[in-house]
Formats: C-alpha cells, sequence, structure tokens
C-alpha cells in the first residue's frame, strides 16, 4: 500500500505538470463556456424556453458523459503505460524497489484523480452557471453529488479499460477511439442484453429520471432497459477490478523493449 | 573474488534476432568495463541484469537471487540507462526527488540523498531547472545521480560517458573509479576503448551477442597491437616507398590506391612498421604528406578476433 502512495504521489505530481493536463483542462472547460452563453441568452434575451437544470441534466451531462470523460480516460488511460515505453522512462521505474502492480495501479489513480479532478471543475462551474436560480433547493445539490459519482465512476471504468488496452497494445489510442465513439455509443441503443455490453449503459442507469426527459434533447439521454443501480454500481466496480487485474497481469509478463 | 552478479548460460533473442548468446560470467567488487561496437549486446545484457528483459536461456542472479520481479534486490541496485530519456517537464530536483520516493524514504532524507546526489554530480545550482533545458552532459550527470543517490552497491551505468565533454569525462570517470574504489560493483559499457582504459583493467569484450574476451586489458591491448593493421601513407613517391618495405618480414601486404598516390601497408607489427617508416620519412625525400591508420579502432579488433 505505501508503494502504491508514492507511486500515486509521484505522479499526481508529475501529472499537474504536464502541458497535457493543461490542454484537457481547456476541453474541459468548453461546456462551462456553453453554459455561460445560455445565461447570457436568457439573461440578455429572455429566452426561457429551457430551465438551466434541464440542460445541465440533459445537454450538459452528455456531453461529459459520452465525450469527455472517454476523451480524457482514453488519453491518460492508454498512458500509463505507453508514455513511458515511448518516452522510454520505463526503465527508471522498473529497476525501483516497487511492485509492478503498485507502479500501474499507483499511476492508474494518479490520473484516475486529475482526469476526476478536471471533470469536476468544469460540471460544477456548469452547475453554478446554469442552476444559480435554485441553489437554494437541496434536491438540486443532490442531483449534483449523483452526477459527480455517475461520472466518477465512469472515470474509474473507463480509466482501467483504457489502461488494459494501453498495456496490451502499442497503437492503443485508435483502438480506444473506435471503442468510445463506435462501440460505445452505438451499443447502448441496441434492444435486449446486447445494451449491456456497454459500459455507458451501465452509468446512464444510474441517473435519474432520464426516462422522463421531454423535450428537443431527450434523445441525447435515451436508454434502454435501464439495469438496477445496485448492479450497475458493482458492474462498474467489477469492470473496474477486472480490466486493472488484467493490465498488471500483463505489464508483470510482457517485455516492454524499444531498443536493440 | 565473491560472486555479487552471476550469470550461466545467459541468453536473449528478439524474435529470430540474437541479442545475446550464452553469457557465463561471475562478477564481483570494482570496476568491470563491457567493450564492444553499437549493437553488440551491452544494453541487452544490463537489461538482462537489471530484470528488464526474461532470458530466453539460462539464468542471472544478483546477490544469489533472480533478479526479474526482485523488488528487494533493485533497492541495492543503480541503473543509469542508456537512453537520453527523462521525464522533460519536471526541474532536476523534482525528478530526483521524485524517483527516491519510490525508495519509500521520509522527506527529510529524500532531499538529504538528492541535494547529495546533485552536489556529486555538479548539478545543484540547476536543480530548478526544467530538464528539457538541460544540456546534453548535465543531462547525462543526472541519470548518473538517480543511479546512484540511494547509494548502491551495484552501479551498473550503459554508455555514462557518451556526450559528454572531455572535462566533464574526466569528472565522471573520477566519480566512478570513487565508486570502485569504495568496493562496490560497477559495470560500465562503452564502445570507445579508451574510455573504458581509463576507468578499469578488467574488462569484458562483447560482439554480436557474444563475449570474445574477458579478462585484463593488457590481454586486449595485445590482442590490438598484434593483429594485422593497416596504414596508409600518401606519398607523392609511393612505388618507391613501397619498394622499401615489400621484403620486410613484417608487412605482408602491399596495395596501391587513388592512382597510385597512395600505398597501404598491412602489417603485422605496427610498432616496428611505425619506427622503420619514421626513419624512412626523415632520412630520405620519401615526399610522405599523411599518414593513416583506417582500421585502428575497436570495430578492428573485432573483425579480427570474429575472423572477419
Amino acid at each position: 500500500m505505501k508503494s502504491i502512495r508514492e507511486v500515486f504521489a509521484f505522479y499526481a505530481f508529475y501529472g499537474r505538470k504536464t502541458r497535457r493536463t493543461l490542454a484537457f483542462l481547456l476541453i474541459a472547460l468548453i461546456p462551462v463556456a456553453i453554459a455561460t452563453i445560455f445565461r447570457f441568452r436568457q439573461a440578455f434575451e429572455g429566452d426561457g424556453s429551457y430551465d438551466g437544470l434541464y440542460l445541465f441534466t440533459n445537454v450538459i451531462m452528455t456531453f461529459f458523459l459520452q465525450f469527455l470523460v472517454l476523451i480524457l480516460t482514453l488519453f491518460f488511460g492508454t498512458s500509463v503505460l505507453s508514455e513511458e515505453v515511448e518516452g522510454r522512462t520505463l526503465t527508471y521505474l522498473v529497476t525501483r524497489p516497487v511492485s509492478k502492480a503498485a507502479l500501474l495501479v499507483g499511476k492508474y489513480l494518479a490520473y484516475s484523480l486529475i482526469v476526476s479532478v478536471l471533470v469536476w471543475t468544469g460540471l460544477v462551474a456548469c452547475f453554478l452557471i446554469l442552476c444559480f436560480a435554485r441553489l437554494g433547493e437541496a434536491q438540486v445539490w443532490m442531483v449534483l453529488l449523483r452526477y459527480l459519482g455517475v461520472l466518477t465512476l465512469g472515470i474509474l471504468a473507463y480509466g482501467a479499460f483504457f489502461t488494459f488496452l494501453g498495456s496490451f497494445l502499442k497503437k492503443s489510442i485508435m483502438v480506444g477511439l473506435i471503442f468510445s465513439f463506435g462501440w460505445e455509443n452505438v451499443i447502448q441503443y441496441f434492444p435486449g442484453s446486447t445494451q449491456r455490453f456497454a459500459i455507458v449503459h451501465y452509468l446512464k442507469s444510474l441517473l435519474p429520471g432520464v426516462l422522463q426527459s421531454r423535450g428537443r434533447f431527450s434523445f441525447l439521454t435515451f436508454r434502454l432497459n435501464p439495469t438496477s443501480w445496485p448492479v450497475s454500481i458493482l458492474t462498474l466496480l467489477l469492470i473496474t477490478a477486472g480490466f486493472l487485474t488484467l493490465a498488471v497481469l500483463l505489464f508483470q509478463s510482457k517485455e516492454y523493449n524499444y531498443e536493440d | 573474488m565473491s560472486a555479487v552478479i552471476e550469470t550461466s548460460k545467459l541468453s536473449k533473442w528478439y524474435g529470430n534476432v540474437l541479442g545475446l548468446s550464452d553469457v557465463t560470467l561471475t562478477i564481483g567488487p570494482g570496476i568491470l568495463g563491457l567493450l564492444g561496437p553499437n549493437g553488440a549486446g551491452k544494453s541487452t545484457f544490463f537489461k538482462l541484469l537489471t530484470g528488464q528483459l526474461k532470458p530466453s536461456i539460462g539464468t542471472v542472479t544478483v546477490f544469489g537471487a533472480p533478479i526479474r520481479n526482485n523488488q528487494r534486490t533493485f533497492r541495492r541496485i543503480g541503473l543509469c540507462p542508456e537512453q537520453d530519456a527523462l521525464y522533460e517537464e519536471l526541474t532536476g530536483w523534482e525528478f530526483l526527488t521524485n524517483l527516491l520516493r519510490l525508495y519509500g524514504y521520509g522527506r527529510a532524507e529524500i532531499e538529504a540523498r538528492a541535494e547529495r546526489a546533485l552536489e556529486t554530480v555538479e548539478l545543484l545550482e540547476d536543480r530548478d531547472r526544467i530538464v528539457r533545458g538541460y544540456s546534453r552532459g548535465m543531462r547525462q550527470r543526472l541519470k548518473f545521480a538517480q543511479a546512484v543517490a540511494h547509494d548502491p552497491e551495484v552501479v551498473i551505468l550503459d554508455e555514462p560517458l557518451s556526450g559528454l565533454d572531455p572535462l566533464g569525462k574526466r569528472k565522471l570517470i573520477r566519480l566512478i573509479k570513487d565508486f570502485g574504489r569504495e568496493g562496490r560493483t560497477v559495470l560500465v559499457s562503452s564502445h570507445v576503448l579508451p574510455e573504458i582504459e581509463a576507468l578499469t583493467a578488467n574488462i569484458v569484450l562483447v560482439h554480436q551477442g557474444k563475449i570474445l574476451a574477458s579478462g585484463d586489458i593488457h590481454y586486449i591491448r595485445d590482442l590490438i597491437d598484434t593483429h594485422p593493421h593497416i596504414v596508409a601513407v600518401r606519398s607523392s613517391a609511393a612505388r618507391t616507398l613501397a619498394g622499401h618495405f615489400v621484403g620486410e618480414p613484417y608487412v605482408h601486404k602491399v596495395r596501391f590506391e587513388n592512382g597510385g598516390e597512395l600505398v597501404l601497408f598491412e602489417t603485422s607489427n605496427r610498432d616496428r612498421f611505425f619506427e622503420r617508416l619514421t626513419r624512412y620519412a626523415a632520412d630520405t625525400a620519401s615526399g610522405v604528406e599523411e599518414i593513416t591508420s583506417p582500421d585502428d579502432n575497436l570495430q578492428a579488433v573485432f573483425d579480427y578476433l570474429v575472423g572477419a
């Protein structure tokens, strides 16, 4: 556990300093810009066709859930190992008195935290901007907490899957993109049990009231038969643990040779 | 000699490509130089010694235990890798302290060790500069610092002198020798004979994944001195010059190039040949303009030893 903590501290520090994190912070702030524009329109043009909370739970959440979380976890998750191999810095890690499991898990947790902070920052900012008029209502805050929880579960599950992909494949980004915007975005709309092969299905199953959503943007949160919340949470945690275990096993047995 | 590192029939293939073949060595304290041209298998050997690669055949033990996935032993080993790779967005100080963190030291000890290591390699003043802005020499020294900051008993240095200026080389050579004198086991690789010569008399010659010779450097020197050498002499009177040497027993072949103005001698006794050539050039109007020794390098020795 101490080793995991040391690796975590190293990469939480390192991850903060990289240009990539700054670039992704800017991407994470895109919905904040959209929310700000919406609020200005509402304030100055009197456009009251949509409630702020409705836009937050539908448009903004969809952006976070089906784009931002996928993109961030894809780039951070696949880089857990591949950036060390491509940067040829893996040598510094694997010759230290730290197990490979601790290296991988510690770095995965550090990068998950960085992604979470980026996502939380954007989501909370959007929430404050869009739901400004209703901040006194406790249930509105509960919505925010629930959405933060769902996104965090998504970050953990997708992050573990992409960490596995990065330790398994050399060109993991391309496969990850196909998975994210092909598989995940299509399979969830398949009827029957096929949809259960998408991570996003379990995440959407945890979102409150999306089945009842109406209006122009309701298609964004459309879902078929949701899975119950205990099963969804358990499945997401199992996905996380399963792919992390696979990634560790691969890391322990595989040779990463970048010379000779 | 008490064995610190032992390899037995150590071999490594990358698919069908041979990386290292049948290396059996017992290495004790002191400095051992690994000498061989680029691609000879030196880095492969070091990666096997540090558990980064799995042997295809054979075994490696360090302090009597297998090394791969053996975290306990890694505490006693320091590795300076060949590749010019660092965490570019960190400062030298951050790079070092974060790597030391992985040993589980407390904050005060991490800082003390990092400061001492940076002072040793004379980078203390540049500790807060981003690594990306370091010169090649500074990067090499930082790599060395991370290899020794935890005070290891075994130090493995893969081409540590490459990219250093003469002064930097001299300083690092002194440091490495100090480590050897302290009773540590130091393995240093290089493809430059004089670099290894400056460090140790105990060397292993590696070529195409195989150990050609090992032992005292004077033995290797003898091999170099006795194997046929090519000496090229540019002269306006090349044929007269050639005629003067043709009958000598230590001159095996004479041939002309560049329209007859360059004469190439193959000699088995370089010292005698040069002594005679110098005298000849001084005594007569030989027209000697230039003397070069095109194969006076390590590759030529390797080629000779492997019969190429």
